[in-house]
């Protein structure tokens, strides 16, 4: 094993390999920091480049990206009080208030620490979980892979947006939008045209639903923000402001490592969860929301420490977490490699590698964030009329070259528009791109269990595993069900 | 008709129409399917059904004012008809941009195809970063594809008539 990992570590320590994880790292930190762009956005416009590279670094460059981007958002949620990433919301609560005190600096410095350390923390919680989850994972057959692979689906459908309904009707879009093409008997399902026969590729799809609405939002509706950003001020943390956050960073990378490894949680609600805990516990408590240090710490920590996390259910079962493990689920795939258990016996150099790799972007993290502080509140200022069209172009080269394929590009500019009709009609688009990767997967479970068990769908239901799925799929439903109950009663005691 | 029930109307409209028309019409079934295996239809037929008994079930809660709160559209304020101009716009050129591909070829279109989403955000100031964007920017990014990855853009008709 130790000559295992010491062969992956002299592969990963190659000149293009750092240069790739650096300017993932950095490409990530200035997506991230430009309001409207996201993680997302950032890890599907890099998709196409990766067809060209060898499978790890094409993966670490994409991990880069994500750890990079989030964060990055927290950049612009402490200088112009515009999170630009999701996970970095809470973030802004503490940031913008410490900005506006002339301690931009001194925000983005322990943004930039505490994100470094929930992050190394996370990697770690990788290695030690990932392998013991894949071993249990190689004695799970059809059925079980299909309840998992549903109780993901429930979960990302209650977690994303304001109902589960919505977020099951959007689960069930993307799963029928993956039925397109040909199935496992030679069948071509909706192919109104030669080019579907092919069935619709996962890049064109998933940025076309993340990255056009944005633009297609400013055009239509025009409420683009224009907040002036902060001037830096006091640049370093003292020993004293840091060792006084050390309790919520260690907290909130715990929080962060445990909920980003459940399907569907991800950053953003790591990040909620942690600085509510910080709060709570913190005998600064009062402060929190008015900027004190210990909120960004605690909020910072659990969404970067949620990312690797995130990368325990891909790399175990093949079931990505959230849209970005989704989007990298599709980069494996598209590079031969199927995550899941048997990667981790036929693939361990690759694995070894792809670990390693993280543990380096870490360190990566804390450089790119130093080098790049100063020049963030110049990136924020760049206007969303010249961003948003900047995107498209890249989207629409991007598609392009993958293929060489017009088709593609089509698919992305309608799969924008339809983006774009499920913003207007409240349907969360994360369940449906989920829904979408693992459309496939999901019905050749169910498809071979039903085989297997001569058309009997109690096989479903035929052993622990699937009862506990089921179990915990019941659990979910009914944790959301009455979630929205409260909130619904909460509502109508305000009116 | 309130936003939440035309929702779930629009819900059940399409999951019908896949379940009842689109899957009878463009999921063949093979004349031979070994041992007890499903069939094609079966999968996008049970999730078109599915989305047919979720839509009535937004129906049903918004009938009954139990739908989530609406997020609040942030517009410039202007109305819904000049909104739906704008989208309509949006269509437009897409529609146009597949339309002269193979005429004046991948590069000039996208050169236009971003002109006009610049003008069409409402940006007017940072004329030279927008004919740097519309123009440069498709420019260098067919030379990076071109060399780096090799990529062959389509040139078209009239670039061709011209010696391109």
């Amino acid at each position: 094993m130790l000559a295992e990992i010491l062969s992956a570590l002299v592969a990963v320590a190659t000149f293009q390999n750092l240069l790739i994880m650096a300017a993932g790292i950095w490409g990530g930190v200035i997506v991230g920091a430009i309001p409207g762009m996201t993680g997302t956005m950032a890890v599907t416009l890099a998709l196409p480049f990766t067809f060209y590279m060898d499978p790890v670094p094409s993966i670490l460059l994409l991990v880069a990206l994500y750890k990079g981007s989030t964060y990055g958002g927290s950049v612009s949620a402490i200088l112009i009080k515009t999170p630009g990433t999701a996970s970095a919301a809470c973030t802004a609560l503490d940031g913008y208030p410490l900005a506006k005190q002339g301690k931009a600096g001194k925000a983005l410095n322990m943004a930039l620490y505490s994100s470094v350390i929930g992050d190394f923390l996370s990697n770690l919680s990788l290695i030690f979980f990932a392998a013991p989850l894949a071993a249990l994972a190689l004695h799970i057959g059809p059925p079980e892979f299909f309840m998992l692979m549903l109780f993901a689906l429930t979960t990302v459908a209650g977690v994303s947006g304001s109902s589960l309904l919505l977020g099951m009707v959007a689960a069930a879009l993307g799963l029928l939008l993956a039925t397109v093409g040909e199935d496992m008997y030679g069948s071509f399902r909706f192919a109104f045209m030669p080019d579907m026969q092919a069935g619709l590729s996962i890049a064109p799809v998933l940025i076309g639903l993340f990255a056009l609405p944005e633009l297609i939002k400013l055009i239509v509706m025009r409420a683009a923000k224009t907040e002036e950003a902060a001037a830096l001020g006091a640049q370093h943390v003292t020993r004293a402001e840091f060792m006084g956050s050390l309790r919520s960073i260690l907290k909130g990378s715990v929080i962060g490592s445990i909920l980003g490894a459940i399907p569907g949680i991800g950053p953003s609600s790591a990040a909620f969860f942690s600085y509510g805990e910080a709060q709570r516990s913190s005998k600064n408590g009062a402060n929190f929301g008015k900027g004190e240090l210990e909120g960004i710490a605690a909020s910072e920590s659990a969404n970067n420490g949620a990312c690797g996390a995130t990368m325990i259910p891909l790399l175990a079962l093949g079931v990505p977490g959230d849209v970005i493990t989704g989007v990298m689920l599709g980069a494996f795939m598209i590079q031969g490699l199927t995550p899941g258990p048997l990667l981790f016996q036929t693939n361990m150099h690759e694995i070894y590698m792809l670990l390693i790799g993280m543990l380096v972007s870490s360190v990566l993290l804390f450089f790119a964030g130093k080098i790049t502080m100063r020049m963030f509140s110049k990136v924020a200022h760049i206007p969303q009329t010249l961003l948003t069209p900047l995107v498209l172009l890249l989207c629409i080269f991007g598609i392009y070259s993958i293929a060489s394929s017009t088709f593609d590009v089509a698919v992305l500019l309608v799969m924008g528009v339809v983006g774009f009709g499920m913003f207007l009609l409240n349907i969360p688009a994360a369940p449906f791109l989920i829904a979408f990767i693992l459309g496939p997967m999901i019905e050749e479970n169910l498809r071979r269990a039903l085989a297997i068990s001569r058309g009997d769908p109690a096989v479903l239901l035929s052993s622990p595993i699937t009862w506990v799925f089921a179990a915990l799929i019941v659990f979910v439903v009914s944790l959301t069900i009455r979630r929205e109950i409260t909130k619904h009663k909460e509502r109508r005691v305000e009116q | 008709m309130t936003k939440p029930v035309l929702r779930g109307v629009l819900i059940v409209a399409f999951f019908a129409l896949c379940a009842f028309v689109l899957v009878p019409a463009f999921v063949p079934r093979p004349a031979f399917i070994p041992g007890f295996a499903p069939p094609p239809d079966m999968w996008p037929r049970t999730v078109s059904i599915v989305g047919v008994v979720l839509g009535a079930l937004a129906i049903f809660l918004a009938l009954r004012g139990g739908q989530p709160v609406e997020e609040k559209v942030e517009t410039d304020g202007s109305s819904v008809p000049q909104m739906l101009l704008r989208f309509a716009g949006i269509i437009a050129i897409f529609v146009l941009f597949f339309a002269v591909v193979p005429y004046v070829g991948f590069l000039i279109a996208t050169m236009f195809l971003t002109l006009a989403m610049v003008l069409m955000t409402g940006e007017r100031h940072y004329r030279i970063w927008i004919a740097l964007l519309s123009f440069g920017g498709p420019v260098l990014l067919v030379l990076f594809f071109h060399s780096a990855l090799g990529t062959q853009f389509p040139k078209g008709e009239l670039a061709k008539l011209f010696g391109f």
